[in-house]
């Protein structure tokens, strides 16, 4: 098949697929369109990739239609800000709709070379989002059936629900393809709308007001869309996003690529934008899986990819990998005092985006590599531990990791996933542990004090996280005695289905973790970049350092075969816990107490209330975050 | 890459297997060397088999099925660190590996209901938190001194690391107290038993599972002993010696300061680790540059 025809069908297909959700509002239906879009869509980002890059000019007639839409969508949200009497998003969408209309009418249509441009990096994108962002949607037929049973709905509305979720795939394909800035704006305000229409999907009260703060948070970064188009055209020469890549520096330039990534940590939710993001948990558990893994929050980060090398050793630069470090650091922090499971995997979710910002903005060819690798391997972990937690919410009802408690007994399958999910995050020979250990190599051969600040951040924020990952898998495999039945699960196909391959991509990429580094991760870096990270035989080498992989993880498989060996061999008898030798007999968490009274031993999670007291450092975090961005802005423009 | 056919290969792979071994004998000798600062005789040397060799012989009790799995992670990872480290490989994964064998000791102590491994565990994440972040910095600055993270590139640059890493080397004794589990900051579990959370992170072990644990936390304890001989390369038994004052240090401190809480831990390993070390690190280039 031709290219041309690729592309379309890749953008194309699931805004189709979506819009015969919205007007078949039926459940067989709903199933076949899902499945025949998640083969087609896999197989065409496959084929795509397969075929390398290309440039491709939509007709004419497209760039009416964008436009047009854009004015649709443009006047929405005016609408939207009206409806919920919300100031913020009429003022920040009248920014947009002004200047874009005096753009259009008064000055003309500015003409665009190779509106679409396919790359390495794009087709990687579009790969993510194809493979994980499918899966998700998968996920969500069972999903929805067991939402709405629970919310005794009188008529489904599911149909609304696959279209926005449909929609938003559509929309980072387009973003990822998108060369001319205007298509780019189009697409990112795209995926605005499909945010805010999916975290205000339940129409609850706190729905509807983290929607509205979603919406006027990513309007912001349209507003510094709309300021950077006017920098390209007006002090630039152009809005094409390869040429502006290719110009000689210059004051304005920067300026237009500072606006840029500050839309891009809006979209990202890096400190000060990070309300949005731990605000959309409110929706059904599949929007988070979908923003926080494969698409929205990553528009971003490839965004910043994407300029990161013309901004190659400006202050700039520097700025995005403070703001991506502090980031990283203050949400380990704050996870630590999290209780809610989402909560929990919010703050990791733009933990991590910092860290691939931190990793961007050191802008060595190490840096990318290492932004790179955990954008691709995060994508897939996030995927399946949102899953999991959607299907343990439903299942027993609370968000609080501490009624996580012995889950590994009653619902053994999703918790073997969220235990694959979790370790995958931070523990070697994981994919994301090798970004993060790319990233440290990267820090050490980056400008001395810059450098030690930022490995300050990442240090703290690692070890918290690791303490706070450590503590949720010990929440889920205390087996407390009481409930020792061991019934199979049930799940439906689509759960089983969607966590079951991701389960399995984390499992296979990882321990390819050499084939996907030469495969993927390097073949997306800009040519220059090239040499500071490449795979060798047995382990991945940088300059300062070599991570063993396939020898790693024989030892690893070694000693759990071991450690099985020895159990089997040794065997034991479970017995209840030391209570100071007063239990009671028959029940393994009672003890005696004065005159013979019984009491039930527990213990409740750790969560260090005293210690990091949340929304002080939360507004400790959004003022210093507003400040280092400001900073930023300030040494671009003086 | 290892060359299987070159004898020195064997060497390193002799340090692997012998590592438990000298753990225990410190073990030993640790007891035997508190004994006598409190005026006892204490047990013999060779004690701590002793105790291993029984243990592996009573009856299994279990808290959890995935309990044994879980002693032998931390065994095995333990080892598996060692083994990175007699081959010369990157210090960065080693700590990382290290980081699993305690996530597998920690999980394994929440697998029970019992509050004081409970306590236990979480404590132990703090142990964890508050010296990973130093062993990472203390690697850095090494790698700025040799220019890789590679143990390998210690050896090659035949100059010994302490002249030039006196303060990292300080830093070194807080994360030695830490993870030989001493005071002050023993809160997780420890030697002497305390009463408030009888034997913290170790309470649900028993018998074979206990055996695994403690070699695992022999090695650990002779990892860290052998990072710090790092500190004196090129001839090692210079560092052998230094690692050895190190560890006496540490019984000192053990039998001079009353236990601390955990807040205390956290603070004085960073402070004193951060401020020690990234004064060593500007200290260095400075030098560096100098030259």
């Amino acid at each position: 098949m031709d290219h041309g025809m690729l592309l379309a069908l890749t953008v194309v297909l699931p805004v189709a697929a979506g819009l015969i959700c919205l007007v078949a509002n039926d459940g067989l239906i709903r199933r076949l369109v899902v499945a025949v879009t998640t083969v087609a869509l896999i197989a065409s980002s496959l084929l795509l990739y397969s075929g390398g890059g290309f440039v491709y000019e939509p007709a004419p007639v497209f760039e009416t239609i964008i436009l047009v839409l854009d004015f649709v969508l443009l006047v929405y949200f005016l609408y939207a800000g009206f409806r919920f009497g919300n100031l913020l998003v009429i003022g920040l969408t009248l920014l947009q709709l002004l200047p874009i209309a005096y753009f259009e009418f008064v000055m003309g249509r500015v003409e665009v070379d190779h509106v679409l441009m396919v790359d390495n990096l794009s087709l990687l994108m579009s790969l993510i989002i194809s493979i994980v962002g499918s899966l998700v949607v998968v996920y969500s037929l069972a999903y929805m059936d067991e939402h709405e049973e629970h919310l005794h709905l009188e008529r489904s509305r599911q149909n609304r629900f696959f279209f926005f979720m449909l929609l938003l795939l559509g929309a980072m394909q387009g973003l990822v393809f998108s060369n001319s800035l205007y298509w780019l704006y189009f697409f990112w305000e795209m995926t605005t709308l499909c945010s805010y229409e999916l975290i205000r999907h339940d129409g609850t009260e706190v729905a509807v007001r983290n929607a509205v703060t979603a919406l006027w948070m990513n309007l912001l970064g349209g507003v510094a869309f709309v300021g950077a188009m006017y920098v390209g055209h007006y002090y630039v020469g152009g809005i094409s996003l390869a040429e502006l890549l290719g110009h000689s520096q210059t004051p304005a330039l920067l300026l237009l690529f500072a606006t840029l990534a500050f839309a891009a940590f809006t979209k990202s939710a890096q400190f000060p934008f990070n309300k949005w993001l731990q605000g959309a948990m409110v929706a059904p558990t599949p929007v988070s899986a979908l923003l926080h893994s494969s698409t929205m929050v990553n528009a971003g980060v490839y965004l910043v990819l994407r300029i990161a090398p013309a901004i190659q050793g400006t202050s700039l630069s520097l700025g995005i990998a403070l703001v991506g470090a502090f980031t990283f650091m203050i949400t380990a922090v704050l996870a630590l005092n999290e209780r809610v499971s989402k909560g929990i995997l919010a703050y990791s979710t733009i933990g991590n985006l910092g860290l691939i910002f931190m990793c961007a903005g050191l802008n060595s060819p190490l840096g990318y590599a290492a932004a790179v690798t955990i954008l691709v391997f995060h994508s897939v972990s996030k995927g399946l531990l949102f899953l999991g937690a959607g299907v343990v919410e439903n299942r027993v009802h609370s968000r609080l990791i501490e009624d996580w408690e012995g889950l590994l007994a009653r619902l053994p399958f999703t918790s073997l996933m969220m235990i694959m999910g979790m370790i995958s995050m931070f523990l070697p020979p994981f994919g994301m542990l090798i970004g993060k250990w790319a990233a440290i190599d990267a820090i050490t051969t980056s400008p001395l004090l810059s450098g030690l600040l930022i490995i300050m951040l990442v240090l703290v924020g690692s070890a918290a996280t690791t303490v706070y990952y450590t503590k949720w898998l010990g929440h889920l495999t205390v087996l407390p005695q009481a409930e020792r039945t061991r019934k199979g699960e049930e799940l439906p196909a689509a759960y089983a289905v969607s966590m079951l391959s991701l389960f399995c991509l984390i499992l296979v990429m990882s321990s390819g973790v050499g084939l996907v580094v030469n495969g993927l991760v390097l073949p997306a870096m800009p040519a220059d970049y090239w040499g500071g990270f490449y795979a060798g035989l047995l382990s991945l080498e940088t300059f300062v350092g070599s991570f063993i992989t396939y020898p790693y993880w024989i030892a690893a498989g070694l000693i759990l075969l071991m450690g099985l060996l020895i159990a089997r061999r040794k065997g034991g008898v479970v017995k209840p816990p030391y209570l100071s030798g007063e239990n009671v007999p028959d029940n393994p968490v009672a003890f005696r107490t004065t005159a013979d009274g019984e009491a039930t031993a527990d213990v409740s999670g750790m969560f260090l209330d005293h210690e990091v007291s949340s929304p002080q450092l939360l507004r400790m975090g959004t003022i210093i975050g507003a400040l280092v961005v400001l900073i930023m802005f300030l040494t671009v423009v003086l | 890459m290892v060359d299987l056919l070159n004898l020195n290969t064997y060497v390193p792979a002799l340090f692997v297997v012998l590592a438990p071994v000298i753990g225990g004998l410190l073990m030993g000798i640790d007891r035997k060397l508190t004994a006598r600062m409190q005026s006892r005789i204490g047990p013999p040397i060779l004690q701590p088999f002793y105790d291993a060799i029984k243990l592996w012989g009573k009856q299994p009790f279990l808290a959890s099925g995935l309990q044994p799995i879980l002693a032998f992670g931390y065994f095995g990872f333990s080892v598996a660190a060692y083994a990175l480290l007699a081959f010369g490989q990157d210090i960065l994964l080693m700590i990382f590996t290290i980081a699993v064998a305690d996530v597998c000791l920690i999980v394994a102590s929440f697998n029970s209901k019992s509050p004081y491994s409970n306590i236990g565990a979480k404590r132990e994440l703090l142990v964890m938190m508050s010296y990973e972040p130093v062993m990472i910095l203390a690697a850095l600055n090494i790698s700025i001194m040799t220019g890789t993270f590679m143990i390998q590139g210690i050896f090659d640059i035949t100059v010994p690391l302490l002249p030039y890493l006196p303060l990292t080397f300080l830093a070194m004794i807080p994360v030695l107290v830490v993870n030989m589990k001493k005071s002050p900051f023993d809160v997780s579990a420890s030697g002497h038993a305390h009463q408030e959370l009888v034997r913290g992170i170790y309470t649900e072990f028993s018998g074979y599972t206990l055996a695994l644990i403690e070699f695992g936390h022999w090695t650990k304890v002779a990892l860290m002993l052998s990072f710090v001989t790092l500190f004196w390369a090129p001839n090692l038994i210079v560092g052998v010696a230094l690692a050895l004052t190190l560890f006496f240090v540490t019984l000192v401190i053990d039998n001079v300061y009353p236990r601390l809480d955990w807040k205390s831990m956290v603070k004085t390993t960073w402070t004193a680790g951060f401020l020690l070390i990234i004064a060593n690190i500007i200290g260095l280039i400075v030098r560096l540059v100098a030259l």
